[in-house]
């Protein structure tokens, strides 16, 4: 059966053949650029670790990763508080409307990120705004939402927990439908409160999906870049450049061997922080 | 949950009613409130799109429909290259979709249905493509275009990332549920190993394609970090590129400009972007929704 071993081989070529020219090919000249010092032009000098001392020991670079951090710190936690229990209350039985809420709830996720970005710029303007024509109907003071370094932050956050949140209720509503609704019955039947239920059958149960979604968000937070770079442009005062936006920064200035070990103690960033979330609800889950 | 009171209940179970009636009532209005806030600035800007440019800044929260105009949809046609976007986007949509659909299910089948030497490590490869940020290829694959002489082609746009990882991860689940008699029938009845992918497979997965389809074109439709990296020049912008120039002419200071009339363009051209894809989504959500519930992580 030669065409039977043959075959898989054939399947997955194409596959592997992208892979090696648009993924290994890159990443083997990102890691030898790092140790050079290149502007897109001419022979690349070697200059060993010089980019990596060079960043470790740079006030942007680490702002950047603070800013980042700052952003999760934002996101993350809230997401999963909100997520949880909107996905448990779609969850409950006899619910009406359901697929109603279920859809309206995924429609800022389907929405382009460019268009959506665009609208938050005009929503929170500081003078011409909607968002602040309803504070001041309500008699709140004027905020600078975009314009100072207190508030931008909390408003790419708001941003971007707007446009993921209801895809992170649907990926927790599909760890919900693995409980089996026997358990929360006993439950009642021995008196339970719903926080009680919520906090010793539903959260231990869904544990994977939810270290699933820390990691898939702790990604993509780190990398967020199209939300700075069309709201806020990475101001006021740097205070909304993320990680991504320091490293397109570089791109922008040609300033190539750095930013390739820039996008390198990225991932190890990124990768250190997912093994981490993953060790730690591991551990949890053992006690 | 209709209460039908025909005895009279003793008064506990009454009370138990009526307790479940202010559960349902509170449910209701915490998701109704989470959909008001989910909606309302796709709502708000759709709305504010037709209204006169002055008024968008003036009164932003006032509506009224008898002096809604069609301005700022004129206005923005002229001024943005936004048919461009569209058509370019178009163009990677069919061609990097076409690939997506044919070639990740395929590799999805062989990573499901067979044993070969190397399946493990090229397996490695997908999972490390997964967890890989996109950000840290952009510069090499940046100067990989280059060389190529792709920047600000259709070719740079459409080949990297056009076998989607995520999408191979995905129908891998969905062809392993394929049960193993259909394949061994077929090829008994002398179906060639592609034939068995065209004629069998294909078929029996077809809801999962759906869902798959769905993803695909709304994230090429959606994407924007690798267009704006290689394709910046207007000849090649795709849709979303053309859009990110938009709000910076707002908050990058373009001199001369008029708030008012940017404002209204943009809100315009957001729309014109929004619109199809939510449309879409309406009529197959169900498909996409499924898909995920189906086929995310197990709890």
């Amino acid at each position: 059966m030669a065409r039977l071993r043959a075959a898989p081989y054939v399947f997955v070529a194409p596959f592997v053949a992208m892979f090696l020219a648009f993924s290994v090919y890159p990443m083997v000249f990102t890691v030898r650029l790092s140790f050079t010092s290149w502007r897109g032009a001419g022979d690349p000098v070697w200059i060993g670790w010089d980019n990596y001392s060079y960043l470790l020991t740079n006030d942007r670079f680490w702002g950047s990763l603070w800013n980042s951090a700052a952003l999760w710190l934002l996101i993350v936690p809230v997401q999963l508080v909100v997520g949880v229990i909107v996905a448990v209350l779609l969850n409950s039985a006899k619910l009406r409307l359901r697929g109603m809420y279920r859809v309206a709830f995924i429609v800022p996720f389907v929405t382009p990120l460019v268009a959506v970005a665009q609208i938050w710029v005009v929503l929170f303007d500081q003078s011409y705004g909607a968002i602040n024509s309803l504070f001041a109907l309500v008699g709140l003071p004027e905020v600078g939402w975009l314009t100072t370094s207190t508030w931008a932050k909390p408003t790419l956050a708001l941003l971007f927990l707007w446009k993921t949140t209801g895809f992170i209720v649907i990926i927790l509503l599909s760890g919900l439908q693995s409980i089996k609704p026997v358990l929360y019955e006993s439950a009642s039947l021995d008196g339970a409160s719903w926080s009680q239920q919520l906090r010793s059958i539903t959260v231990p149960l869904i544990r994977p999906t939810i270290m699933f979604v820390v990691v898939l968000q702790t990604l993509a937070v780190f990398q967020m870049f199209a939300e700075p770079f069309v709201v806020t442009q990475g101001g006021p005062y740097s205070s909304t450049t993320t990680a991504g936006y320091f490293l397109y920064n570089q791109i922008n200035r040609a300033d190539l061997g750095t930013g390739a070990a820039t996008s390198l103690l990225l991932v190890v960033a990124v990768m250190a922080l997912s093994l981490m979330f993953v060790r730690m609800l591991r551990a949890e889950d053992g006690s | 949950m209709t209460a039908t009171d025909h005895s009279p209940k003793p008064a506990r179970t009454r009370r138990l009613v009526s307790w479940q009636y202010a559960r349902t009532f509170a449910i209701h209005g915490v998701l109704l409130l989470l959909m008001v806030a989910f909606l309302a600035p796709v709502v708000w800007a759709i709305l504010s799109s037709f209204k006169q440019a002055n008024g968008i800044i003036r009164a932003p929260l006032v509506f009224d429909p008898s002096s809604f105009t069609l301005d700022n949809y004129t206005s923005m046609f002229e001024d943005v290259p936004i048919v461009r976007g569209f058509s370019n986007t178009a163009v990677v949509l069919v061609f990097k979709g076409a690939i997506t659909m044919f070639f990740a299910p395929l590799a999805a089948f062989a990573f499901a249905k067979y044993d070969f030497k190397g399946k493990n490590v090229i397996f490695g490869m997908v999972l490390v493509t997964l967890m890989l940020p996109t950000i840290v290829l952009i510069i090499p694959l940046l100067l990989e275009m280059k060389t190529l002489g792709w920047v600000n082609t259709y070719q740079g746009l459409i080949l990297p990332g056009a076998v989607d990882a995520f999408a191979i991860f995905w129908m891998r689940q969905v062809i392993r549920a394929v049960p193993d008699d259909l394949l061994a029938a077929a090829r008994i009845d002398g179906c060639s190993e592609f034939g068995i992918f065209w004629r069998v497979i294909v078929p029996v997965i077809r809801p999962g394609l759906a869902g798959l389809a769905v993803l695909t074109i709304m994230n090429i439709y959606n994407d924007f970090v690798w267009p704006v990296v290689v394709a910046s020049s207007d000849d090649r912008a795709t849709l979303q590129v053309v859009l990110s120039s938009l709000a910076q002419n707002i908050t990058g200071n373009r001199i001369g400009a008029d708030y008012a009339t940017v404002t209204g363009e943009l809100l315009a051209a957001a729309s014109v972007a929004l619109i199809p894809l939510l449309i879409f989504f309406i009529l197959l959500q169900r498909h996409f929704i499924n898909g995920i519930l189906a086929g995310s992580v197990k709890g």
